[in-house]
């Protein structure tokens, strides 16, 4: 390798030389000079294929063996299929499993922006906003008129960008004729530059477009390519949003499906300042968008770092303003208020999902990485169980001249094969489970695997290539050239050392699956005790659906929602309507303290003040199914012109208004603008999620509160409630032909949307536990199997000594039952720490709880019987005489 | 008129056997291809046919292997020629090949020698 390689002139020279000396030595034999040169050139045969053969060899020579060790390596596994597709199927799953989650952890947690110079790019965050306030999310949306001041600022940040949502799921377009829904973003005008995206065609926007509320539009490339079929002529075309033509200027990058978390955004539209477009499809508060309403707090802010300044002086730099600029249009702050201070964080991942699942996502990595132990461990048992079958065959080959070298080659090159095919299975195997994560958890933005995870599964299967090349070699090259010589196969039981280790490593699998299947236990009795939990309402049979009208004026928009209701209660199947402002389990709600008959109510103990509010319509509680235990529903005839009425729950009753009939009390906002009269009590019942507990809860009435908006619309209907959504559509574009149905779903679908996180890691959970007991069961019965089989004439003999059948099964069966006890003894304290770490992911579970570690017992001790039910029934039918002749 | 020499009563070599023989002829000192060649064929008595072309990738092989190494020289009558000598490990490849040739061919020779199948009682 080190030494120079010779020329092809060095060579032709030296053939040269043999030419010349062999005439030489013909001409000394008696040759003419002639003859001489003609028969020494012809004893040497072709020079050009000599010189080519030099040439290849020197060129090839490493390839050649290459493809030689590959050949060989091929036929060996081929010919024992069994345990090649046994490998390859492991490692598949084992390192697809990881890659998978992996994926998707780096997509949640780890992964960049698709943007230039990823890392100068950071998220703004806030401390407490300031008192009067409403948020989006209390520490990462801010105020128009902060990021206004902010962006003033040119020295800390070379770009600072505002983006907010059109809506808080879909928005309403139109493109052509018929009503659509889509994910759309309001941004800056340095969104693109800033950010350094870069456009597919046309042009991103700029501060003038920004400054002007152009209307104009950017599509998403996945937008372009799901609803344009990359069309190049969409460009200059008009995209209706909510009524507004915007015209399309522009094509984002492949690849870049905006900021929004776990979301992938279709259109990018500059800040407007319009009723018809304000932030998150928000009617407007005393006549003003987001842009004139201080106490609105809902645009998200990221920024690019001037160069040469760090996160820390960034910070500094604007903290003094941000602080001043936090309470413009809200006074002076409250005494002893604590200013809220400003802080930057790495723009990486979707930083709403890294809390809700960024911890299980560690200890589903930490499992997934358990399955990977048992996975590796397990072929590296078939390995050294195969290689030392094959002993002989590598006592052969060193007898017969091979180096330790050219059989470690051949070793390492095996291990290649079976890893790169169980790779590139695994690969395809993560791909799919990807896809099929992300549907779980409800993630709309690609969780394919990237540059980062192909390199993570490159280095877990490099690892793997050495483990398995490495470890069978100790017996490879025990075996020593002398082995042949013995023609016994009794020869192959001297290896007492690598079958100790072999029961060690099933000991040690047997451990982790203790651990893995309480883990599943464990998440899948949360899932259990989530999906049972009762919700307080009839579910079944209730789909719901959101509509955004244009709403010109109050009384437009009540009669507009009047019609709606009349409407569909007209539609067949359909027993009750009713509509609301936050769609049931959600996960939206509007939260705030309430003046009960006036006053902020005293609560014990510094208790919270907090109640959740909401819009309804008629017949609100009927058509949900919710027990109205005191006076009574709303009505149809509770209007404008009547007096205003509310319901309160349970909670509230007894929270604020304990010990007396809450009928006739009267509860509104903190501000004093409204009052309304209880007229009824129900039941407590699940409002935003399935894993809440009971809060207070009031709800007014639609017709009669001075906003109306968006609202989403119940059915309760007979029969598949999905199936009266083309009827419902057909109904609602009636009254106005170009409004979309906005998220139709059941009801329950959209309930099991939050708990979608525990159905995500009980569902994983669960497949590795289950993955660990296949491979725990597939690793023992290998191990034992071998076992039996190379004991087959030790078994004989003790047979021919008097030894009964049911002896030799129960020697057998004892074995894999000693091993399972050493191995659930050292799992049950493990599993305890598992349990302890999973903690905070369970409801209604114990970590400790005891069926979840009994099962768990149960299940490995079944598989271990199981697995070794076969070897035992083949040690105890070994024929003495038999397995005496064999040797 | 083909010109292949077809003679039958030379031997075609197997590839181990000849690097084998390459490095038992350079026992005796450095030689040179051409040398090498007509050594074998004499002193196998014309039994073995070197085919010049596979000589010298017989040669790379074994310098690759740093069995022999190699060295540009004079010969006896005045002539460039590249001289290959034995290095150490040659010298302890040789040893321990012809080792196992020799007990390759007593067993073989054990074997074609025998008296006949021995009866098998029934």
């Amino acid at each position: 390798m080190f030494t120079r390689k010779r020329g092809t002139d060095d060579f032709a020279e030296e053939i040269t030389a043999h030419i010349e000396l062999e005439a030489e030595q013909l001409r000394r034999d008696g040759m003419s000079a002639e003859d001489a040169q003609r028969q020494a050139r012809r004893k040497f045969g072709s020079v050009r294929a000599a010189q080519e053969r030099f040439y290849l060899h020197n060129r090839w020579a490493w390839l050649d063996s290459l493809v030689r060790d590959l050949k060989f390596g091929f036929r060996g596994l081929l010919e024992s299929p069994g345990f090649t597709i046994t490998a390859i199927l492991t490692l598949a799953l084992g390192v697809g499993a990881n890659t998978a989650v992996f994926s998707v952890m780096n997509s949640v947690m780890l992964r960049s922006l698709p943007v230039a110079d990823a890392n100068r790019v950071v998220y703004l965050r806030t401390t407490n906003p300031p008192h009067g306030t409403g948020t989006i999310d209390s520490t990462r949306t801010f105020s128009y008129a902060a990021y206004d001041a902010l962006r003033g600022q040119t020295g800390a940040m070379s770009a600072l960008i505002a983006f907010v949502p059109l809506s808080g799921s879909k928005v309403a377009v139109r493109y052509g004729t018929q009503p659509e829904e889509a994910e759309g973003d309001m941004v800056s005008g340095s969104f693109f530059s800033g950010l350094g995206v870069k456009l597919e065609r046309g042009r991103g926007f700029t501060d003038q477009d920004e400054k002007d509320h152009a209307p104009i539009a950017v599509i998403s490339y996945d937008y372009w390519t799901r609803r344009f079929a990359r069309n190049p002529d969409v460009l200059g075309t008009t995209l209706y949003v909510n009524g507004i033509g915007l015209s399309i200027v522009g094509i984002g990058a492949k690849g870049f499906e905006g900021l929004e978390d776990a979301h992938s955004t279709d259109f990018w539209i500059p800040l407007q300042n319009r009723p018809e477009l304000n932030a998150w499809g928000n009617p407007l508060e005393n006549g003003k968008t987001y842009m004139g309403n201080p106490t609105w707090w809902c645009l998200q802010l990221i920024g690019r770092l001037s160069p040469g300044v760090t996160k820390s002086q960034a910070v500094a730099q604007l903290q003094p303003v941000y602080q001043q600029a936090a309470y413009i249009g809200l006074g002076t702050p409250p005494p002893g208020e604590q200013k809220p201070a400003l802080s930057v964080v790495d723009a990486k991942g979707f930083p709403g999902y890294a809390e809700m699942y960024g911890r299980p996502l560690q200890l589903l990595m930490g499992m997934v990485g358990l399955v990977l132990l048992i996975a590796l461990t397990n072929v590296v048992m078939l390995l050294v169980a195969r290689n030392a079958s094959r002993q002989r065959e590598f006592s052969m080959k060193l007898a017969l001249g091979a180096g330790r070298g050219d059989l470690l080659r051949q070793l390492l090159t095996e291990g290649f094969l079976v890893v790169s095919t169980g790779g590139l299975a695994a690969w395809v195997f993560a791909v799919y489970a990807t896809g099929a994560l992300g549907a779980w958890a409800q993630i709309e933005s690609s969780l394919a695997p990237d540059g980062t995870v192909l390199r993570f599964t490159v280095c877990v299967l490099a690892v793997a290539v050495v483990l398995f090349g490495l470890a069978p070699l100790r017996i490879a090259l025990s075996a020593g050239p002398t082995l042949v010589q013995k023609t016994s196969s009794a020869a192959s039981a001297s290896s007492r050392g690598s079958s100790h280790m072999g029961r060690m490593i099933v000991a040690l699998q047997m451990t982790l699956c203790v651990v893995l299947l309480v883990g599943a236990g464990l998440l899948i009795r949360t899932l259990r005790n989530l999906e049972n939990t009762p919700l307080g309402l009839k579910v079944d049979g209730l789909v719901v659906f959101g509509v955004n009208p244009q709403i010109k004026s109050l009384p437009q928009g009540r009669e507009f929602y009047r019609e709606l209701i009349e409407k569909m209660r007209g539609l067949p199947g359909v027993d009750s309507v009713t509509i609301m402002e936050e769609r049931l389990g959600s996960g939206w709600s509007d939260n705030s303290a309430m003046l009960v008959d006036g006053k902020l109510p005293d609560v014990p103990d510094g208790g919270s003040r907090t109640v959740r509010s909401n819009v309804a319509g008629p017949d609100f509680f009927r058509t949900l199914g919710v027990p109205v235990l005191q006076g009574r529903d709303f009505r149809g005839s509770d209007t404008a012109t009547t007096p205003m009425v509310g319901i309160i729950n349970e909670e509230f009753a007894r929270r604020f208004l304990p010990n007396q009939n809450p009928l006739g009390h009267t509860f509104g906002p903190e501000n004093g603008m409204a009052k309304v009269t209880i007229v009824g009590v129900v039941k407590d019942h699940k409002y935003r999620s399935i894993d809440e507990d009971p809060i207070p809860m009031a709800w007014y009435m639609y017709a009669q509160i001075p906003v109306v908006s968006r609202m989403e619309v119940e059915l309760r209907v007979q029969g598949d409630p999905l199936a009266v959504l083309p009827a419902a559509r057909k109904a609602v574009q009636q009254i106005d032909p170009k409004l979309p149905l906005i998220r139709p779903m059941t009801q329950r679908a959209q309930f099991d949307t939050t708990i979608s996180s525990q159905m995500l890691f009980a569902r994983l959970a669960g497949f590795f536990g289950l993955l660990a007991v296949v491979l725990v069961a597939t690793g023992l019965y290998g191990t034992l199997a071998y076992r039996v089989g190379n004991r087959t004439a030790e078994i004989g003999i003790r047979m021919a000594m008097g030894a009964r059948r049911g002896q030799v099964l129960w020697m057998v069966l004892r074995d894999s039952l000693v091993l399972t006890a050493v191995g659930v003894a050292m799992g049950i304290p493990c599993a305890i720490l598992m349990g302890r770490a999973l903690a905070s992911s369970l409801y209604g579970v114990k970590p400790l709880d005891g069926a979840s570690f009994l099962l768990a017992v149960a299940g490995v001790a079944f598989v271990a019987l199981a697995a070794s039910a076969m070897p035992a029934r083949h040690a105890a039918s070994v024929e003495p005489l038999v397995a005496l002749r064999a040797e | 008129m083909s010109t292949r020499e077809s003679n039958d009563d030379r031997i075609a070599l197997l590839q181990g056997t000849l690097d084998l023989l390459i490095l038992k002829s350079l026992v005796f000192g450095p030689c040179h291809g051409q040398g090498i060649a007509r050594a074998i064929q004499a002193q196998s008595e014309d039994t073995f046919l070197v085919e010049h072309g596979s000589l010298y990738v017989a040669l790379q092989r074994l310098e690759e292997k740093k069995w022999i190494r190699a060295k540009w020289g004079v010969s006896e009558n005045n002539r460039k020629a590249r001289f290959y000598s034995l290095t150490e490990k040659g010298r302890e490849q040789l040893v321990e090949k012809t080792g196992e040739w020799r007990r390759l061919t007593r067993a073989v020779g054990l074997i074609l020698d025998a008296s006949g199948p021995q009866s098998e009682e029934a």
